[in-house]
């Protein structure tokens, strides 16, 4: 009953970390893409405008919820859950500091890639079940794109775990903390690989550049054309969940996690680096969001085709030698 | 006695989706339903305490194969209003070919001293790589291959037409006819020396141009089509 219980505080607390971190995140990204604009963004509700995602969340949730008379009822409700509870599951695994970690699994570099390619499941079926030809263009881009996109994802995850020799994510960061970060030594297997995990996580969250299941300018709003309220509020913060979780994978794989300086020591430093860590790649993927534009579908998948997935493939094979001819190693 | 529960209920819906997905009469409906299916089968595995198969089941089956299966189905365009219920010859065969596996693989199982519940710690997943690339390489090198010829063969069954006589129905064969006789004097018209002045010289190879991929590229869609 303990691990019940144990479970259940711990799913509150990180579902609820992530979706507060999301909103703050949506407020800090309208501030910042503002400033690069030369605009002010938000200011009306609270001080800054702090408080406006929450406005947002009160106006989303009074709106009239539809569901289109030609498409597919259950489906439709079905997609924008499925899509957020994917992006959440995979916070489940992530390591915090050394003790707090919602389930240590010992797969849980496994866990993470096999809910994350759930999602792609989820966005088709939203796109499908609108029954509207931009929403199902949408389906069908996301559907290509995490096809391509997951083969460099996974094989770049594998160089960190066969650098440690774990599939654990805390397994992993205990070896970067005895160790180096994994971007940093080896670097040759390391930067690539979190160079490569990093753009496949923003092509799997379908965040610009690599945003053409949604391209507003082609295809009205991609999948959610048809969405409104809640539903579609699900979506939009489901993708930030996902980026953000997707932040604090990476940086638990390749940037070291809770490991730094005085952290075997004071444990709630490893829980301020993992933060400060999660929300710099974030701030990462909201700056590259703002200064480049969307790829065409054609280059979105010669670029996974020709580059990332031979790239990665190249760099397991280094990380395997590595793991073979350095000693002290494992 | 919860596992028991949980395992009586996964069951349930496992065969309760497997059902649906044969019975489905819509194609996308059926492979969203094998989806539910291959997910149940990970909880099954995962319920014996079999981590790695069980991500393995959802990264490649579920994240794999359905979406492809999806993407499949979706290129093909069978997903508009075509009814794939199969007539009632099929499922009297169906039923005796699932039957007769079924009941072998059941005397099989129930034949064998195989446990229903995980036996001791279960196995690290660099025990099952070392397993795996030690001693049974010379399957797992076996099943490679086979999935290789699946492959080959899959795309030889598919791309029949290319090879040999091409199967289609008359509609498709006059109107493939008609394309290359007008392609045809698309080009005899751009290759002869006009006697016209240069204005319609500079207008012309565009046309021809123009005409040329439109017709190569709709051909094949007939024939995906048909």
């Amino acid at each position: 009953m303990s691990a019940l219980l144990r479970g259940f505080v711990y799913g509150l607390l990180v579902v609820n970390a992530v979706l507060l971190t999301s909103a703050v995140n949506i407020w800090f990204e309208r501030k910042f893409s503002a400033r690069m604009q030369s605009r002010v963004g938000p200011t009306r509700v609270g001080p800054l405008g702090l408080l406006q995602p929450f406005a947002d969340v009160a106006k989303l949730m009074s709106k009239e919820d539809t569901v289109p008379a030609s498409g597919n009822r259950v489906l439709f409700t079905a997609a924008p859950l499925l899509a957020t509870v994917c992006a959440l599951a995979a916070a489940a695994v992530v390591p915090f500091t050394p003790d707090v970690v919602a389930a240590d699994l010992d797969v849980g570099v496994l866990w993470v890639l096999a809910v994350g390619s759930i999602t792609t499941i989820a966005i088709f079926m939203a796109g499908w079940a609108s029954n509207n030809k931009f929403a199902l263009l949408g389906g069908m881009r996301s559907i290509a794109q995490a096809v391509s996109y997951e083969v460099p994802l996974v094989l770049s995850a594998m160089v960190p775990v066969v650098l440690s020799g774990t599939m654990s994510l805390s397994g992993i960061v205990t070896w970067q903390s005895e160790h180096l970060w994994i971007a940093a030594w080896p670097l040759i297997p390391g930067l690539p690989a979190f160079v490569i995990f990093f753009l496949a996580m923003t092509a799997e969250a379908n965040r610009i550049p690599f945003d053409i299941p949604e391209a507003e300018s082609e295809l009205v709003a991609g999948v959610t054309t048809e969405y409104s309220g809640m539903k579609f509020a699900l979506f939009y913060v489901g993708e930030y969940a996902h980026t953000l979780v997707g932040s604090a994978i990476a940086s638990a794989l390749f940037l070291g996690g809770w490991s730094g300086p005085m952290a075997a020591t004071m444990p709630w430093l490893g829980l301020v680096y993992m933060v400060v860590k999660t929300l710099f790649l974030f701030f990462m993927i909201t700056w590259v969001r703002w200064s480049l534009v969307r790829f065409r579908s054609d280059q979105l998948l010669a670029i996974c085709w020709k580059w990332l997935v031979p790239i990665s493939v190249g760099l397991v094979l280094v990380a395997a030698l590595w793991v073979e001819l350095v000693p002290g190693v494992h | 006695m919860i596992t028991t529960i949980g395992f009586g209920l996964l069951a349930a819906l496992l065969v309760g989706s497997a059902l649906y997905v044969v019975r489905a009469t819509n194609l996308v409906h059926s492979v969203l339903g094998l989806g539910v299916t291959l997910s149940i089968t990970a909880l099954l595995y995962a319920l014996l305490e079999a981590n790695f198969v069980a991500g393995v089941q959802v990264l490649l089956y579920v994240g794999g194969v359905v979406t492809l299966m999806i993407f499949g189905v979706m290129v093909t365009r069978r997903h508009d209003g075509i009814v794939v219920r199969s007539d009632s010859a099929n499922e009297v065969r169906g039923l005796l070919g699932g039957g007769g596996i079924f009941v072998l693989l059941a005397l099989s199982i129930l034949e064998s001293d195989l446990p229903s519940s995980p036996v001791g710690p279960a196995p690290s997943t660099a025990s099952l790589a070392s397993e795996l690339l030690g001693p049974h390489v010379v399957a797992f090198e076996a099943l490679s291959m086979l999935l290789l010829a699946a492959i080959v063969g899959a795309i030889v069954i598919a791309r029949r037409r290319d090879f040999g006589e091409p199967r289609q129905d008359l509609v498709t064969r006059a109107r493939a006819a008609r394309e290359a006789l007008r392609v045809e004097a698309l080009r005899a018209e751009a290759e002869a020396p006009s006697p016209e002045p240069a204005a319609s010289d500079a207008a012309e190879p565009p046309r021809a141009d123009e005409a040329l991929p439109s017709t190569d590229g709709s051909v094949p869609a007939q024939e995906a089509s048909s």
